[in-house]
């Protein structure tokens, strides 16, 4: 903790190299300076003389000599490089750096002083009592379970791979989900998984990401496109996100296409999630079309697929609206468990799922501009419908009971 | 890239040189042969160029250069249009930087005002009497504004929402609709925006470090928009290869790489303290109009939901990519040496 301009307490290593001799004014004012700072007297090389030096102004020499910077300094000088001082220096050089250096230096003050980075006395308690392994600490705990890097649609791989045992628990213990046709999905390259969606949660996305992550032999990672009604929904929506899920837009599937990403798409939306019982398994309007055109222009092959069990899992009974609207959701869902159970309500009921991936639709036959024909898009979107309509009434016979 | 040249070099005038970017262009614009002259025009002196009558020891000539000249203009004054457009003509002016913009809120809202966007005005009218070559603006990657509708990654033709009750933040975005009006008006001044990301760094001050300076910071409960940040020596460098350039429009000036607002926070090690929304508006609208807290209430939206440029137009036609990862700027900021030297980025993508 030697640092000329304060310590800092978050400092991993110890910067042994970094000893800044310090300005040679710092001698003349130490006797007047009122307190002696814990951190910097303790080492009583310099420095406990000006407050304002010591303590308040912080991390100003940030590279400690032994850090070489891993990044290309082309024609940029960064500060803190050219005010060091290397250890061997220090006795002789001291006093006398200052003049070594003195644009580097004064530049930085005066930075400091005119933005007033200096917190004022409270907030700097953290400079003035040496709890330096506390905040350490701190730092440590408060990144427990979450990664320090994140993808660009901010999917977390610490967090995806702590959640990876619930989802699969959920998959083949609770659900026993029995997926066929996974073969359809490329191994490579981008495509659009094109589902029915039921359920108040979006259990069936969870469930078809699991599905292709765990059992296709390319184990590829699918992009589930989550409505926003569900993604800015609290705690709920940063965790999709954290999982993998990305906000629905065309701008956003594209750019995930465009990556050679597999998404999956649920066209019916929230008019789909928001389905009563006596409608299951009935697909509704399938959007605008957005996905087809998404298709058309990015050529990426378009994948049917049926999902049944969400329907039962989360039999919807009942929405009310009239509260839900002031809370910032379009219902509150009333299942036979919902509100009546408080939160745990909201976990799925034990049905049995089947999940059917179709063949991929041909939509080479249509040039791009095909995606601006209105008539031809709505067409195409009907005709997705219908086909996943009629695989979901297929698995629907083929499966036992709902709770198998 | 000839320096010298046919010509003598060129002549730049920089609006808000005190600013971090005015200081570290004029710094870059010192060293660069092919700039012949600099004015530095600010209500007060760059503590830079301060230096230079009096150099003390052996008089250094970089930040001290010999081509720096201060010039003293106050954007707010109802005739400065006039004054700066004579200034133009006689340096010959064939670049002008406007970055007279403040880096954080203030509570004196009409001054803001006043600086911003008439302030822009006036220097849109100079230049549109004197017509120099090119135009560079500062700008920042808020004018989109957060927005539950925003997608991941907003590229420079997405709306300038703005946000509704914010005028740190509107006269900006008006600021930028004028400089959109001049380009379409003039086609031979060449007109460059430059929208920063949130600028970190160890030595630049705005509201973003001063609001990741406090041990205690809010976030907004079950809310976890993804933050993005640019580093502010890749900021300088992009304004110096924007006042390099030739190209026209706006620009997305964003770092590497995104990253959750609590892991930011975490990596910080800062405390949050998870507040309802309607609960920190509420507070933080009476810190406001008691003048407590710094930041305006309806920048609390900035945590609520996401806003993140997409850089790609920058890196296409300026050739700007940005040389530290997130990570690597939230580690500079605070101070922790990197713990290794793979880049976040290497290993998000590998």
């Amino acid at each position: 903790m030697s640092k000329i301009l304060g310590d800092n307490p978050f400092d991993d290593d110890e910067p042994t190299a970094v000893k800044k001799a310090p300005a040679s004014e710092d001698d003349a004012a130490a006797d007047a300076s009122p307190d002696g700072d814990a951190g910097d007297a303790a080492d009583g090389f310099d420095g406990d003389g000006d407050e304002w030096s010591a303590s308040s102004v912080p991390d100003a020499v940030r590279w400690p000599a032994g850090h070489d910077m891993p990044i290309d300094v082309d024609d940029d000088v960064f500060l803190g490089e050219e005010a060091v001082v290397p250890p061997g220096e220090y006795g002789r050089t001291h006093g006398s750096t200052i003049h070594e250096f003195p644009e580097a230096e004064m530049r930085e003050l005066e930075r400091r002083v005119d933005a007033q980075r200096t917190p004022a006395f409270p907030l700097d308690m953290r400079n003035r009592v040496g709890m330096g392994f506390l905040w350490k600490r701190w730092r440590q705990l408060a990144m427990l379970g979450r990664s320090d890097v994140v993808d660009d649609f901010g999917r977390d791989p610490r967090a995806t791979a702590r959640w990876e045992p619930v989802l699969d628990f959920l998959y083949s213990k609770w659900f026993r989900v029995e997926t066929a046709g996974l073969e359809h999905i490329p191994a490579t390259g981008p495509a659009l998984l094109v589902g029915n969606h039921a359920g108040t949660l979006p259990y069936d996305s969870a469930m078809l990401v699991h599905a292709v992550r765990r059992d296709h032999p390319a184990r590829r990672d699918v992009r589930p496109l989550v409505e926003d009604a569900v993604f800015h929904l609290p705690w709920l929506g940063p965790l999709i996100n954290r999982i993998g899920g990305v906000r629905a837009c065309p701008e956003n599937a594209e750019r995930l296409l465009s990556r050679d990403e597999l998404i999956a798409v649920f066209p019916e939306g929230t008019k789909g999630m928001g389905k009563l019982w006596r409608d299951r398994y009935r697909l509704q309007r399938f959007g605008r079309g957005g996905f087809v055109k998404l298709a058309l222009r990015t050529g990426a092959p378009l994948i049917p697929v049926a999902i049944v069990g969400a329907e039962e899992a989360t039999p919807m009974v009942a929405k009310v609206t009239w509260f839900a609207k002031s809370v910032g959701i379009p219902w509150i869902p009333v299942t036979p468990t919902f509100p009546w159970l408080g939160p745990v309500g909201l976990l799925p009921l034990p049905a049995k799922w089947m999940i059917q991936v179709g063949e991929p639709f041909d939509l080479g036959v249509h040039d791009p501009d095909a995606a601006n024909d209105r008539l031809l898009v709505g067409r195409l979107a009907e005709a997705v419908r219908a086909r996943i309509q009629d695989m979901v009434d297929e698995v629907r016979g083929r499966r036992k009971s709902p709770i198998g | 890239m000839s320096p010298g040249g046919s010509t003598d070099g060129r002549v730049v005038a920089i609006t808000g040189a005190c600013t971090f970017l005015g200081t570290e262009l004029i710094r870059r614009l010192e060293e660069d042969r092919r700039y012949r002259r600099i004015l530095a025009l600010d209500v007060r002196q760059p503590p830079s160029i301060a230096a230079s009558p009096s150099g003390s020891g052996n008089g250094a000539p970089q930040g001290a250069g010999g081509k720096t000249q201060f010039v003293k203009i106050d954007l707010t004054q109802p005739t400065i249009d006039a004054e700066i457009a004579t200034l133009l003509d006689r340096e010959q002016v064939d670049t002008v930087v406007h970055g007279a913009f403040l880096s954080h809120p203030t509570h004196a809202t009409e001054w803001a005002h006043e600086l911003e966007d008439v302030g822009t005005m006036h220097v849109l009218n100079a230049c549109a009497s004197s017509q120099p070559r090119r135009l560079v603006m500062v700008s920042t990657t808020l004018v989109y504004g957060a927005y539950p509708q925003n997608p991941n990654f907003l590229t420079e033709d997405a709306e300038l929402r703005g946000h509704r009750d914010s005028r740190f933040v509107n006269d900006k975005v008006r600021a930028e609709k004028q400089a959109a009006r001049f380009a379409r008006e003039h086609p031979d001044t060449e007109v460059a925006v430059l929208r920063f990301a949130p600028i970190l760094g160890p030595t630049v001050s705005n509201m973003f470090t001063r609001f990741f300076s406090r041990p205690v910071v809010p976030t907004m409960m079950g809310h976890d928009p993804l933050m993005q940040f640019v580093h502010e020596q890749d900021a300088a460098w992009a304004l110096k290869l924007a006042v390099d350039s030739t190209a026209t429009g706006p620009f997305n000036i964003v770092g590497k790489g995104v990253l959750p607002y609590t892991t930011v926070l975490a990596m910080m090690g800062r405390v949050p303290v998870p507040m309802p929304y309607l609960v920190a508006r509420q507070l933080a609208k009476a810190l406001w109009a008691m003048q407590v807290f710094d930041s305006s209430p309806g920048l609390l939206d900035f945590l609520l939901y996401l806003c993140v440029g997409d850089g790609a137009r920058a890196r296409d036609l300026l050739g700007f990519a940005p040389r530290l990862g997130i990570k690597r700027t939230i580690q500079d900021f605070i101070g922790v040496a990197p713990d290794d030297g793979a880049t976040d980025v290497a290993r998000a993508q590998g």
